[in-house]
């Protein structure tokens, strides 16, 4: 299946349909992508912040991080649920968008990073970075549904 | 300066990441403090922990959250006048400061006597549920200014 063909079917496929449904099917879906990106890059963020020895300081960095774990990965699921919901109510015009691919290139090196080397080193300092750049582009993009 | 950040072509998703960084960081911190008070998880920090070593990166975050979210009102302040939405939105806020005051004594300038308590206190739980919702009304409530127009 081409990448073409594959856009066209998820633009007509039942999420796609229902997504450009009701006019607030998006902004609920978009409610819940937020909430997911405050568990996400939130509870990152306080990790990052604890390894940069600016926040929790009399908690060692990697049980704080095990105890945030379960809700990094609730929002992951969260987002990586109702993002594909949002891209298909409008697949094409999301992927010739540049700034979109950046994003998802940012979004991509952003996981992975913090799933392997952050998960195994004491200094995370440069997670941060990373996780900024990738939330600008994502801002960048300045994607509303299309009315 | 409302024309600047509406038509400048790169002023607006600027200061809309950096909103959503600054939510990030401060919502963030909310979910943790109120999982940790419903007593959902990170059960090994203590309440008095998270709520004081927070408190100055929440006001940060609060801050600039509050100026950004302002700069991009002033974007389109006739669409959001007569966006029911965005008076919710507001409202919901004014509730965010009532809820602090309400609690401060109980919860959260009291969290050394919840943390020797034997178990999570009732109201601490109540603070908790409710600056939850009040979070999750404001996100939702502010995404639905879009469906207004």
């Amino acid at each position: 299946m081409t990448i073409q063909r594959f856009l066209e079917w998820l633009a007509a496929s039942p999420v796609a349909n229902a997504m450009n449904g009701p006019e607030w099917a998006f902004p609920v879906v978009e409610s819940l992508h937020f909430i997911g990106f405050a568990f996400l890059i939130g509870t990152i963020a306080i990790v990052d912040l604890r390894l940069l020895g600016l926040t929790l300081r009399r908690q060692p960095s990697r049980q704080l991080q095990a105890d945030l774990a379960p809700w990094t990965l609730a929002g992951v699921a969260i987002m990586l649920t109702t993002g594909p919901m949002m891209f298909s109510a409008d697949a094409v015009r999301y992927y010739v968008n540049p700034s979109f691919r950046i994003k998802m290139m940012c979004l991509a090196t952003a996981l992975v990073y913090n799933f392997t080397v952050d998960q195994c080193v004491g200094s995370g300092a440069h997670d941060r970075v990373r996780v900024k750049l990738c939330l600008s582009f994502r801002s960048a993009s300045g994607f509303r549904k299309p009315t | 300066m409302s024309t600047a950040i509406r038509e400048g072509a790169l002023l607006y998703p600027i200061i809309g990441g950096i909103h959503l960084l600054a939510i990030a960081l401060f919502g963030g911190m909310v979910l943790a403090s109120d999982v940790r008070m419903l007593g959902w998880g990170l059960r090994n920090e203590s309440v008095t922990d998270l709520i004081e070593q927070f408190r100055g990166w929440k006001w940060l975050g609060g801050l600039v959250v509050a100026i950004t979210g302002l700069l991009l009102a002033w974007c389109e302040p006739i669409k959001l006048y007569h966006s029911p939405s965005f008076w919710v939105k507001m409202i919901l806020f004014a509730l965010v400061g009532v809820h602090a005051v309400f609690f401060r004594r109980s919860v959260y300038r009291n969290t050394e006597a919840i943390d020797r308590a034997p178990g999570m206190p009732p109201v601490a739980k109540l603070a908790a549920a409710l600056s939850l919702l009040l979070w999750v009304g404001i996100v939702l409530s502010g995404r639905l200014i879009a469906f207004d127009s």
